[in-house]
């Protein structure tokens, strides 16, 4: 069986539909999708819409929860300071922008998805807001794979495809307890831990890999072989629509680009404990 | 030679409390820093003498260095400034009453300075935390797996991670590790790569409190990285007062 998962479309909805043009290209059973639906872009509600009408199993994106709850007074939502003014405005506009359907449609999606051996959130198990970036410390990645109690772990919210395995993890502990140290009460144990992955769905609709091409990937579950894919579509369409509705042109800036400077986050591995 | 006494969970229990900083002044070698990792109070009115004791430390007492604990921040969810909204978890564990009773325990004009308490401390490489880097309510027990104590210790990069959730003192050690990742990417796939792991631990400093007449607690030397455990048995018909 063939999955598809995609991630943070951000209301673009030209992306959307060219990936799904790509995805029935490729006899895929089921489609999963991350989150992040909305936020930049200019068609969040044509993109929800398709999204129902598909009935695309979703989790809920860091941009669905803070159009739901309303922006959180931590400003640590935002890897950066830049990010953030940015976002604010983003915010604003797509809080105006969505129809009440649409933001009860986001309010009801779960945080994260199982099948099978396979789990599916937006950030991590953690935090749809937790970034998951390819170089986060090994034994760190593997306790987020770990905490779901699958064997694939996939995520979005980098907006950069990548896929990790991680493998032959051991660590060795000794623990002693007891009242008084006089008589400890000492055990040595060795733990493995055994072969997981982290892929990386990238983003359809605000990719910042580099190059202006939407990404998801592909999963036979068979094989259990991702690919990566990128498919080409009209993002001149999507800028201009972007300034055309009075959102910050940066994003039609940076949306031209396939990138985003501003975003490497500060500390990426900041969680708000809100 | 700097040692520290470091404690956790008086629960509002005074006699606990005063037996321990009697035990820590019989101490051959000077204690320096005395970390008190929260929950001094709990929900009964006596919190508060142990709130008055704590801020007007004697003459050759260490000055306590407290840190907000699960308890401290049930209350300031009740008072509309802790990290969530509802005392869920008060409910949960002790049942509904016990709103009313921690509300009624604590007067008012401490509540400031418990609101002022720090969630924790960064001394050497040392974390001194009530729960973890996690939370208040997080729990690290002997049992614990190993990658979500390493997870705790890595958070904040600490080689030494004290905490008092479980009342429970153990000394945890992550001896040592390894892992092997490698990652692909649209644009290349990198070789595997080993990442190891240093030798890091997580020590559960016991409870003052909660059990009459037997209080634990931890001494520890940051400069050889000792760790004692103390245990004080007090109370009226005790023919002693430490083992
Ligand atoms: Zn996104
Ligand atoms: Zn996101």
């Amino acid at each position: 069986m063939k999955i598809a998962v995609i991630s943070c479309i951000h209301g673009n909805y030209e992306a959307l539909n060219e990936v799904l043009l790509d995805i029935d290209r490729h006899q895929v059973e089921q489609i999963y999708c991350l989150g992040d639906l909305v936020g930049y872009g200019p068609y969040p509600n044509a993109v929800v819409e398709m999204i129902r009408s598909l009935d695309i199993p979703t989790c809920q994106g860091c941009w669905d929860e803070d159009v739901v709850e309303g922006l959180n007074a931590c400003e640590c939502s935002y890897p950066s300071l830049l990010a953030e003014k940015r976002g604010r405005l983003a915010h604003e506009w797509t809080n105006q922008e969505i129809h009440p359907e649409t933001r009860s449609f986001l309010a009801q999606l779960p945080l994260s998805l199982r099948d099978g051996n396979l789990c599916f959130v937006h950030g991590s198990p953690h935090s749809q807001h937790e970034y998951m970036l390819p170089d986060m410390h090994a034994f760190t990645a593997m306790e987020r794979v770990l905490a779901t109690g699958a064997d694939t772990l996939f995520c979005g919210h980098t907006h950069i495809p990548y896929v990790r395995q991680l493998e032959s993890g051991q660590l060795q502990v000794r623990v002693s307890s007891g009242q008084s140290s006089q008589r400890p009460n000492q055990q040595t144990s060795n733990f493995s831990a055994p072969l997981k992955r982290i892929v990386n769905a990238g983003s359809v609709g605000e990719p910042r890999h580099g190059r202006t091409n939407a990404t998801y990937v592909l999963y036979d579950a068979e094989t259990e072989q991702v690919t990566l894919r990128e498919v080409e579509y009209d993002y001149q369409k999507t800028c201009a629509a972007i300034v055309e509705k009075g959102l910050p042109s940066i994003f039609a800036w940076r949306l031209a680009r396939g990138l985003e400077f501003a975003e490497r986050a500060d500390d990426p591995t900041h969680v708000c404990e809100r | 030679m700097v040692i520290w006494a470091i404690l956790s969970g008086i629960e509002g229990n005074l006699a606990a409390y005063e037996a321990v900083l009697a035990d820590i002044k019989r101490q051959r070698q000077p204690v320096e820093e005395l970390y008190i990792l929260g929950d001094i109070i709990a929900a009964t009115p006596a919190s508060a003498n142990v709130i008055q004791r704590i801020r007007s430390p004697r003459d050759h007492e260490p000055e306590p260095q407290v840190c907000r604990g699960w308890w401290e921040e049930q209350l300031l969810i009740l008072h509309g400034s802790g990290r969530t909204g509802e005392p869920t978890e008060l409910i949960e564990y002790y049942g509904a009453e016990q709103v009313k009773a921690l509300w009624d325990a604590i007067p008012r004009s401490t509540v400031n300075w418990i609101q002022s308490l720090d969630f924790g401390f960064f001394e050497l490489d040392c974390l001194l935390i009530h729960g973890s880097t996690v939370s208040v309510s997080d729990e690290l027990t002997p049992n614990t797996p190993p990658i979500q104590m390493l997870d705790r210790l890595m958070r904040m990069d600490a080689n030494y991670l004290f905490c008092g959730r479980s009342g429970l003192t153990f000394q945890y050690e992550i001896q040592q590790g390894s892992i092997t990742s490698s990652v692909t990417t649209l644009d290349h796939t990198a070789p595997p790569q080993a990442t190891l792991v240093k030798p890091r631990q997580v020590i559960g400093v016991g409870n003052v409190g909660r059990i009459p007449g037997q209080a634990t607690y931890t001494l520890y030397n940051p400069y050889a990285n000792q760790v004692e455990f103390r245990t004080v048995r007090y109370g009226p018909r005790k023919g002693f007062q430490s083992i």
